[in-house]
């Protein structure tokens, strides 16, 4: 019977091409919009990762309450120490200590004037220590415009549209005018080493990267950090074990009487991620959701177009002793059979749409120029496994449930009015 | 002579609604039909042929009275049941032959075959020796908008046939006939008749038709008006 239904489908295109085609449309939609949100969503949490919670943050108490304001006063001492016991109790796990700071960078001229100056936002990472992965996970070498990373301490980088903005160049000294841990002014000369983009525009607006050593120094804060920063083997971020890793640390200090005692916080605790994962989550849902709603109706009106166009043919089929219950189970098994295609169909389309923006990518610097939210310029999909499946089950259900629903006249036809019916 | 009887009308009556009203379509009809009739209603339009072709071939029940169809009461029966009747023991052929155009002329007279679940091999079978019955069988593999009105009914009357139904109903099988196909597809229904067996019961006015038939059942205003034997292995009244 399925070979019989199956040359009906292959025969009669008005029965099968129009659904194929609604099913493969709904289905391309949901697997290139859920690659869409999986990339946009994965650049973001990769990008917040790397350069602001990595997928574990220890900070100390207070400055987790004020860490908008940087507060370096209230950042961790001891740092050397407490990552000793992090390796020991967490050895899978890189630590990295981070300091971020505000201030002024000033740029001379050959006569010492200014010729341009302006706010940065400073990040101090270790760039020379050879266990340090930091350059590699900041893909620094990539995003390098014009010269080289630094090599030696009192070498920085800058962004590269914060460089145009100050009139900085490659080799050229710039001032940082801070203020230390302690409170008093903070100066320090560096030498600009090269220009970066990240393709960030928060990072990209006013970044200045320095060597860890360099902003103890600078800020007073001799074996401290303002965090540390812990990523998992290979870059990837698994929230259980994060979760699991942060109230296994914190339970160490829960009864501790020091308030600068340290706390840890999962990536999805921090920068509101958690909500946006939420909102991602239920975003993914939404659209599977409108799309299984979407296609039903229209299925369903299809389903009813089709019913009238075969009007005579269920006829025929119950007179030859079909029953009602057979007819409709063999809609509903034309529907899974078209529902398949229309679904193998649109996946195909949506991986290959999903594709070509995980390879080409979208720029929308443009219309977030100002941002300040740690977020890629070149939105990007990405091509995961569930993807192969992922629109595949409402394409079917979507086409099964509209046939299910224009199948139910079926059941109201009289078979008392089949051969009036059939003379015509 | 087989003298089983496989059809029983007893005091048939079917009542239809009509507005606030009711239209009695059969009124108090009292019939029975051998196996291996070949039998002709006869009458008016309205005179209540079809009505009593759709209670025979279990497509509607009868409002008071028995009809009772190989043994089954159709009253009693569910719809599934109904079905099973159908597709067991009883053929339709229609005026217009009604084929499903998207498949071929084997596929039209497999079709029925294939709601009873029988092997490929039994199909093929059966299906090939339904259209020698009727002379087609070098057609198997056309599309129905490819043949002539009377290879279109001939092909009808395969897909009744194919699975050897005890009762082959026909509801003017020849009105949209030429002369001569009509007198072919006739010669053929006798011949399956006698060959098979099988009980046909027609609906008609054609005065072609009614001289095929062994017994001829007047019908008018929705009663037996005369029950006329022709040949006698057409029998009981």
């Amino acid at each position: 019977m399925i070979k019989f239904l199956l040359k009906g489908i292959i025969r009669d295109k008005s029965r099968s091409i129009l659904p194929i085609i609604i099913t493969a449309i709904g289905v391309t939609l949901t697997v290139f919009l859920s690659g869409y949100m999986r990339g946009a969503m994965g650049d973001m949490i990769d990008l917040n990762a790397r350069f602001e919670t990595g997928h574990i943050k220890v900070m100390t108490q207070p400055y987790l309450k004020n860490k908008d304001q940087l507060p370096n006063d209230l950042a961790l001492l001891e740092v050397s120490e407490l990552i000793a016991d992090l390796e020991k109790d967490f050895p899978e796990i890189s630590w990295e200590k981070r300091i971020r700071f505000g201030g002024l960078v000033d740029a001379p001229d050959e006569n010492g004037l200014t010729q341009g100056q302006g706010p940065a936002a400073g990040l101090a990472i270790d760039l020379f220590s050879k266990h340090s992965n930091e350059i590699g996970r900041m893909n620094l070498a990539p995003a390098i415009v014009n010269g080289t990373i630094p090599i030696r301490p009192g070498e920085a980088l800058i962004s590269e549209d914060f460089s145009q903005k100050i009139n900085a160049s490659v080799g050229d000294d710039v001032t940082f005018v801070g203020s230390t841990m302690n409170g008093s002014m903070a100066f320090q000369n560096f030498k600009v080493a090269g220009t970066v983009r990240f393709g960030s525009a928060a990072m990209d607006k006013g970044a200045i990267i320095i060597d860890i050593t360099d902003a103890q120094n600078m800020l007073d804060m001799e074996d401290g950090a303002g965090e540390i920063l812990g990523y998992f083997p290979n870059d990837v971020y698994d929230n259980n074990d994060a979760t699991q890793i942060a109230e296994t640390f914190n339970a160490k200090y829960i009864d501790s009487d020091d308030e600068f005692a340290p706390i840890m916080q999962s990536l999805k605790q921090q920068n509101g991620l958690a909500s946006l994962l939420d909102y991602a989550d239920v975003m993914s849902g939404m659209f599977v959701a409108i799309f299984v709603f979407a296609m039903s109706i229209v299925l369903w009106n299809t389903g009813l177009l089709g019913g009238l166009r075969r009007y005579q043919e269920y006829g025929i089929r119950l007179a030859l002793g079909e029953s009602k219950g057979h007819i409709y189970r063999m809609m509903i098994s034309e529907a899974v059979l078209i529902g398949i295609l229309g679904s193998i169909l649109g996946s195909i389309l949506g991986l290959a749409a999903a594709y070509a923006l995980q390879v080409y990518g979208f720029d929308i610097s443009e219309f977030a120029p100002q941002s300040n939210m740690l977020m890629p310029n070149v939105i990007r999909a990405k091509v995961t496994p569930d993807l192969f499946y992922i629109g595949f089950i409402p394409g079917v259900f979507a086409m099964v449930l509209g046939t299910a629903l224009s199948g139910i006249g079926i059941y109201k036809r009289e078979t008392a009015t089949l051969f009036k019916e059939l003379e015509v | 002579m087989n003298t089983e009887k496989i059809i029983t009308l007893e005091n048939v009556v079917k009542r239809f609604k009509v507005g606030d009203g009711e239209f009695t379509a059969l009124k108090d009809i009292n019939l029975n039909f051998d196996k291996g009739e070949f039998a002709g209603l006869v009458g008016p339009s309205g005179s209540g042929k079809t009505t009593l072709l759709n209670i025979i071939g279990s497509l509607d029940s009868p409002t008071e009275g028995t009809a009772t169809v190989m043994g089954k009461s159709i009253s009693e029966l569910s719809h599934k049941e109904s079905a099973l009747l159908r597709n067991h023991h009883i053929g339709f052929i229609f005026q217009v032959y009604n084929l499903l155009p998207v498949y071929t002329v084997y596929e039209n007279v497999e079709f029925a075959l294939l709601l009873q679940n029988h092997s490929a091999e039994e199909r093929k079978k059966a299906v090939m020796d339904a259209l020698d019955w009727v002379g087609i069988a070098d057609m198997a593999n056309k599309k129905p908008a490819k043949l002539s009105g009377g290879e279109g009914q001939r092909v009808a009357i395969a897909r009744a046939m194919v699975k050897k139904p005890q009762i082959l109903l026909a509801d003017e099988p020849t009105a949209n006939l030429d002369a001569e196909n009509a007198h072919a597809i006739l010669q053929t229904m006798k011949s399956l008749n006698k060959e098979l067996d099988t009980t046909f019961l027609f609906s008609t006015h054609d005065e072609k038709v009614m001289k095929y038939m062994d017994r001829i059942i007047h019908l008018r205003d929705g009663s037996v008006e005369k029950d006329e034997i022709i040949n006698s292995k057409s029998s009981s009244k």
